[in-house]
């Protein structure tokens, strides 16, 4: 479902991704780590079409059709949800008319009805307890005065409601304890049905030990350097990136 | 035409003297200058009546200028009495890179110096600023050489006697990264009328730590301002502190010409029995990249006036900018008033601007926590009020000026005392 | 992202339609003769048209104000009419079948429901067009409750004593050059009077409608609440495309007694002007509430139209106890520019007063905050609280802040903030991450912005007023 062939783009000025090929097929979940300043939260901003990133060279398919050609909100409603690193603050705006809106905009672009007020609730309401959030979260403003953990919950949640068909998560482990690791893996993991790809892009092997992927790939210096079953996660995890050689390994400041 | 304004352009247009050029623009606005009433803006709170009320008359030096010496400081001072300059500055010992000479014995190369400078920072609105062009006389010329950092404070005092008029400049050039400290002391308590205005070039990338005290009291009237225009990477940190007198203003500019400067500007102004204090603050963001964060505190009491006028003007392209302005003001009496007004006037959007300013009176219980203490009502106010402006004071980098000044303010605060 | 931006905020003023009624017009111009003639037309009685002519004086030797951060191209006052009414109201209808159809269907497009079935939930319609009210209903239910709601030029004959007693008594003919203006050639507006203890048993509203021409529009509006009475007021404006500015200079006092509560509520969509800032209304309102012990005022207002709005509803606490409360949205867009806020007064012991202002700039907009917070030395245990935040879209446009705090008493407490910003990228890329277009992601941002003020806007309102600010081209927010 999502073909990326040689991509290069750059932000700044400055050259993140330098060829990269990837190729995810429906029902897939395909990790991606690699060491700090690799790119792959690049890669996460890229696919969704965030402001202040340069294609030089390369495609990228979505569903068979040219995504890089598609505004942000269109690559949404065709099934891509992007789960934040740093969720943004909207005050005065609450999750609940947030989400219904985000819902239907994505519905309507699917041919479906739109839920209406007591529908839309009824889902939010199981969504939050999958996530382990209180209903209070509803009333409040998006992300507004949210915990680290209670943000990356909140993304799960989402993603949970909008019911997309590629998922990309950028690095939802990071700062969480283990409880709410488990939250956001369980999250994930029911949203697992064979029809429905992963990106899990993390540095940690961790949240591995939670949502098995199929596939995983080291990004380093823009590319993907190696791949392999989820085995390979683990030999990351005992090694570190060194074996990559003293190049790649280099950790800069992002 | 005001009389008064009429007088001042004569006396100017009699001075003949290699600045007669430079002055020839404040003799012409001058010339098509209003005398400010209630209605103009910059005037709104603050009226020129007492100095309608006195005679002009050029200052006639008389006697010497004391000064104190502060511990630990170990400045560099040139004093100046009622506007002319008693040190001798070929007696002084300057560190390398520093170079200062006065308006009046300035070489042909300080000379030049001061024409790319003398009311080339200073806005043109000020009126007063305008007044100071035309009669200023005497002042110093002070230019840092690129890379000097003159570790010296330099100390300029300028004292005011019974009587006397007088108006003096300050010119100040830092080349790209050097860095100097400037303290301006001006004071005052007899019947006096004094201007006294300091411009500042602050270069690429340099540093300058600045203070001015004006300390003008009683029946001494001041008018005044600090420019400061700073260039790429600049750094200022400036402290006023400012006491209330029949009339006392300062207008004080701070200029962001070059991208990524930074400045922080703290200001203090303690005032009591039927005193005025004014001031004005205009920060200018013209490029993007810019900091400044200003804080003024003020205490009035008995029948005092305070004005303060906080202005932040963010430009077009000047996007970026990270803009704070607080003002926090203490009212210690029923007879005494605080204006207070920070603006904001704002065309570019990506900026993070905010600015907030209150206005309250000692809070009853922290006082009753005092009395209950065994501590008299007077000492309390003492305490209560100095730890009100003790956070801006603990903020100035030169810790013997503050140390110097603690015992000051506390025995200024007694005198601001409700009755 | 700032492209599409622009396209959906030029959206098309809705209510751009002209009504072909005929209309009585004076040519323009202004003169005592002009006055007299006005004052004839509604069969004054002397001391009314004594009152206009002292005004009319007062203006003669008043001079424009031009201390607003506001730029206008000098305004000809003898190019003006002032007087246009519709030739059908001249026979003052007993019905509405007597009314002319043409203006009915004006009505009708606007959204004012005249015929009793259609109306609003229980509240009564003052409708004024250019200048001459058509129709006030419900008057028998207010009539019940001893609440007097009719046009002042009705009240001038009906209720003298009262006009006499309050008109002027909180903006004085002198008091400002637009305000002198009205007081001489005002044409109509609203009068009520709520007696002592009584609840208004339903909100008060007016619709203003300018058509004609060049034709100023002078509403001067007066609310008298006895002691211990409420009343909620509703004030909502349209107007139709024009390519010459419009005038619009309003009058609006207020009396609150001890203990009562006026709640006054305007949605402002005056006509802003094309891109090219031609045509447009111009809105110089004077607005001021008088309150006594324990009482209490709110203004609260959505502003999004107006090619010029000068404007500073304001409080004078003058009783014990008093509140004001001042709750603004000011949109400014394309080259509008606003200049307003509000003054609060305190001038007796334990007053309060709130203000929350939001400023949305946009386009090549201006949007300025000017408010007065005074302590008066008497006002012991007073309290203010000001929060002004401004909201920018796009680099082209400005928000201004200028904010006078004058204290007198130590007792007095003063706290104002102010912050600036934009919408930030990194909201609108998560909003439109979530599948929502940009045009709906700032609509729902900016909503979010103002949300604290909406809450204070009775219920019809606030949904107009979340109508009013929706940027987009179609749909509501759910």
């Amino acid at each position: 479902m999502l073909k990326i062939t040689n991509l290069h783009a750059s932000v700044e000025q400055k050259n993140i991704l330098t060829g990269l090929n990837l190729d995810i097929k429906p029902g897939e979940v395909h990790a991606i780590m690699g060491p700090n300043g690799a790119g792959k939260s690049t890669l996460g901003f890229i696919l969704s079409g965030r402001e202040g990133y340069e294609v030089s060279e390369g495609q990228v398919e979505f569903h068979g059709e040219d995504l890089l050609d598609m505004a942000i909100e269109e690559r949404a409603r065709k099934g891509l949800f992007l789960a934040f690193q740093y969720p943004v603050e909207i005050p005065g705006v609450s999750n609940m008319a947030f989400m219904k809106e985000s819902v239907n905009a994505i519905r309507e672009q699917r041919g479906e009805t739109p839920l209406t007020a007591t529908e839309f609730l009824k889902k939010a309401k199981e969504a939050c307890k999958q996530v382990q959030l209180s209903l209070d979260f509803l009333k409040r403003g998006v992300n507004e005065g949210f915990s680290g953990g209670e943000k990356k919950r909140n993304e799960i949640m989402q993603m949970i409601l909008l019911e997309p068909s590629l998922c990309i998560l950028d690095e939802s482990d990071s700062g969480l304890d283990i409880d709410a690791l488990q939250v956001v893996a369980e999250g994930v993991n029911s949203q697992r049905d064979g029809k429905r790809s992963f990106i899990i892009i993390t540095h940690y092997q961790r949240l591995l030990d939670y949502i098995k992927p199929d596939y995983v790939h080291i990004l380093a210096n823009g590319k993907v350097v190696k791949s392999g079953d989820a085995s390979l996660a683990t030999d990351v995890e005992k090694e570190g990136y060194a074996f990559l050689g003293q190049d790649n390994a280099e950790e800069t400041n992002a | 035409m005001s009389q008064w304004l009429q007088q001042v352009i004569d006396r100017g247009q009699a001075t003949d003297d290699w600045l007669s050029p430079l002055r020839a623009h404040a003799l012409e606005a001058l010339g098509n200058a209003k005398w400010p009433n209630r209605r103009v803006e910059s005037w709104k709170y603050t009226s020129l009546a007492p100095l309608e009320q006195l005679e002009l008359s050029p200052g006639t030096t008389a006697g010497e200028a004391i000064i104190e010496d502060i511990e630990g400081l170990n400045s560099l001072d040139l004093v100046f009495l009622n506007g002319k300059l008693q040190s001798d500055i070929s007696l002084l010992p300057l560190p390398q890179g520093l170079h200062i000479s006065s308006l009046l014995d300035a070489s042909v190369k300080e000379q030049n110096t001061a024409k790319a400078l003398f009311a080339k920072i200073k806005p043109r609105r000020h009126l007063f600023g305008l007044v100071n062009d035309a009669l200023a006389q005497d002042g110093l010329i002070i230019d840092i050489d690129a890379g000097s950092k003159i570790e010296q404070p330099i100390r300029i005092v300028n004292i005011s006697t019974e009587g006397q008029e007088s108006h003096h400049r300050v010119l100040v050039r830092l080349g790209s990264h050097a860095s100097a400290t400037v303290i301006e002391h001006g004071q005052g308590k007899q019947a006096s009328f004094s201007t006294g205005f300091a411009e500042y070039d602050i270069g690429e990338q340099a540093y300058l730590e600045h203070y001015r005290m004006a300390m003008h009291t009683h029946q001494a009237i001041h008018i005044g301002g600090c420019h400061f225009s700073l260039q790429q990477k600049a750094q200022l940190n400036s402290t006023l502190i400012a006491y209330g007198s029949e009339l006392s203003r300062m207008d004080v500019d701070i200029i962001h010409n070059g991208e990524h400067a930074k400045a922080k500007f703290n200001a203090v102004y303690l005032l009591g029995e039927s005193e005025h204090f004014d001031l004005h603050s205009t920060i200018e963001h013209v490029v993007p990249n810019g900091t400044t964060k200003e804080n003024a505190r003020g205490i009035v009491g008995d029948k005092a006036k305070a004005v303060f006028n906080g202005r932040i003007h963010i430009h077009r392209d000047a996007q970026k900018t990270l803009a704070e302005l607080h003002n926090r003001n203490l009212l210690l009496s029923r007879r005494g008033q605080i204006n207070t007004k920070p603006e904001l006037e704002i065309y570019a959007d990506d900026v993070l601007c905010a600015h907030g300013a209150t206005v309250a009176e000692t809070e009853e219980e922290t006082l009753y926590y005092l009395l209950s203490r065994g501590i008299s009502r007077s000492q309390a106010l003492v305490m209560l009020n100095f730890g009100f402006i003790q956070e801006l004071v603990d903020q100035m980098p030169n810790q013997h000026l503050a140390q110097w000044l603690k015992p000051q303010l506390q025995s200024r605060f007694v005198e601001m005392e409700v009755k | 992202m700032s492209e599409q931006l622009d396209q959906a905020l030029s959206r098309k003023y809705d209510a751009g339609f002209v009504s072909d009624i005929e209309s009585e017009t004076f040519p323009a111009g202004l003169d005592e003769d002009v006055i007299r003639r006005i004052s004839a037309m509604k069969e004054e009685p002397e001391w009314m048209l004594e009152w206009r002519l002292r005004a009319y004086n007062n203006w003669l030797d008043m001079e424009e104000p031009d201390w607003a951060h506001v730029h206008y191209p000098k305004i000809d006052f003898k190019a003006i009419s002032y007087y246009s009414a519709p030739k059908s109201m001249a026979d003052k209808p007993q019905s509405l079948d007597e009314v002319d159809p043409e203006l009915l269907r004006t009505y009708e497009k606007l959204g004012i429901p005249l015929y009793e079935q259609e109306m609003l939930a229980g509240v009564a319609v003052d409708a004024v067009f250019d200048s001459v009210s058509v129709v006030t209903t419900y008057r028998a239910k207010l009539e019940e409750a001893g609440v007097i709601f009719c046009p002042i030029s009705e009240a001038v004959h009906k209720y003298p004593e009262l006009v006499k007693k309050y008109l002027g008594s909180v903006v004085p003919r002198s008091d400002n050059y637009f305000a002198a203006l009205n007081s001489a050639v005002f044409t109509d507006g609203s009068f009520v009077y709520i007696p002592k203890g009584v609840r208004c048993p339903m909100e008060l509203s007016t619709y203003f409608r300018i058509n004609e021409e060049n034709t100023g529009q002078f509403e001067r509006t007066l609310i008298i609440a006895e002691e211990g009475s409420h009343v909620s007021y509703l004030e909502g404006c349209t107007a139709p495309q024009r390519d010459e500015n419009q005038l619009h200079a309003a009058v609006v006092e207020l009396v609150v007694m001890d203990d009562a509560q006026i709640k006054y509520s305007t949605v402002q969509n005056w006509y802003p002007g094309d891109e090219n800032g031609k045509g447009g209304i111009y809105n110089f309102v004077t607005k001021r509430a008088i309150c006594h012990t324990n009482a209490k005022v709110s203004w609260t207002q959505v502003e999004t139209g107006s090619a010029i709005t000068w404007k500073y509803p304001s409080c004078i606490l003058k009783g014990d106890n008093s509140v004001g409360e001042f709750y603004s949205v000011a949109l400014t867009r394309g080259r509008q520019q606003a200049d307003t806020g509000t003054k609060m007064i305190h001038l007796g012991k334990n007053t309060k007063s709130t203000i929350i202002s939001k400023g949305i700039s946009a386009g090549n907009s201006n949007n300025t905050y000017r408010g007065l917070v005074s302590m008066g030395s008497k006002a012991e245990g007073a309290r203010n609280f000001t929060q002004c935040d401004s909201l920018l879209i796009g680099d082209r446009c400005g928000a201004h802040t200028f904010p006078y705090i004058e204290s007198r008493n130590p007792s007095a407490i003063v706290e104002h903030e102010a912050t600036t910003s934009k919408v930030s990228d990194d909201q609108m890329f998560l909003c439109q991450q979530r599948g929502l277009d940009p045009e709906k992601a700032v609509s729902m941002i900016v909503n979010g912005f103002c949300k604290e003020v909406f809450k204070e806007l009775p219920m019809e309102f606030a949904v107009e007023a979340g109508k009013l600010l929706e940027i987009s081209l179609e749909g509501s927010i759910g």
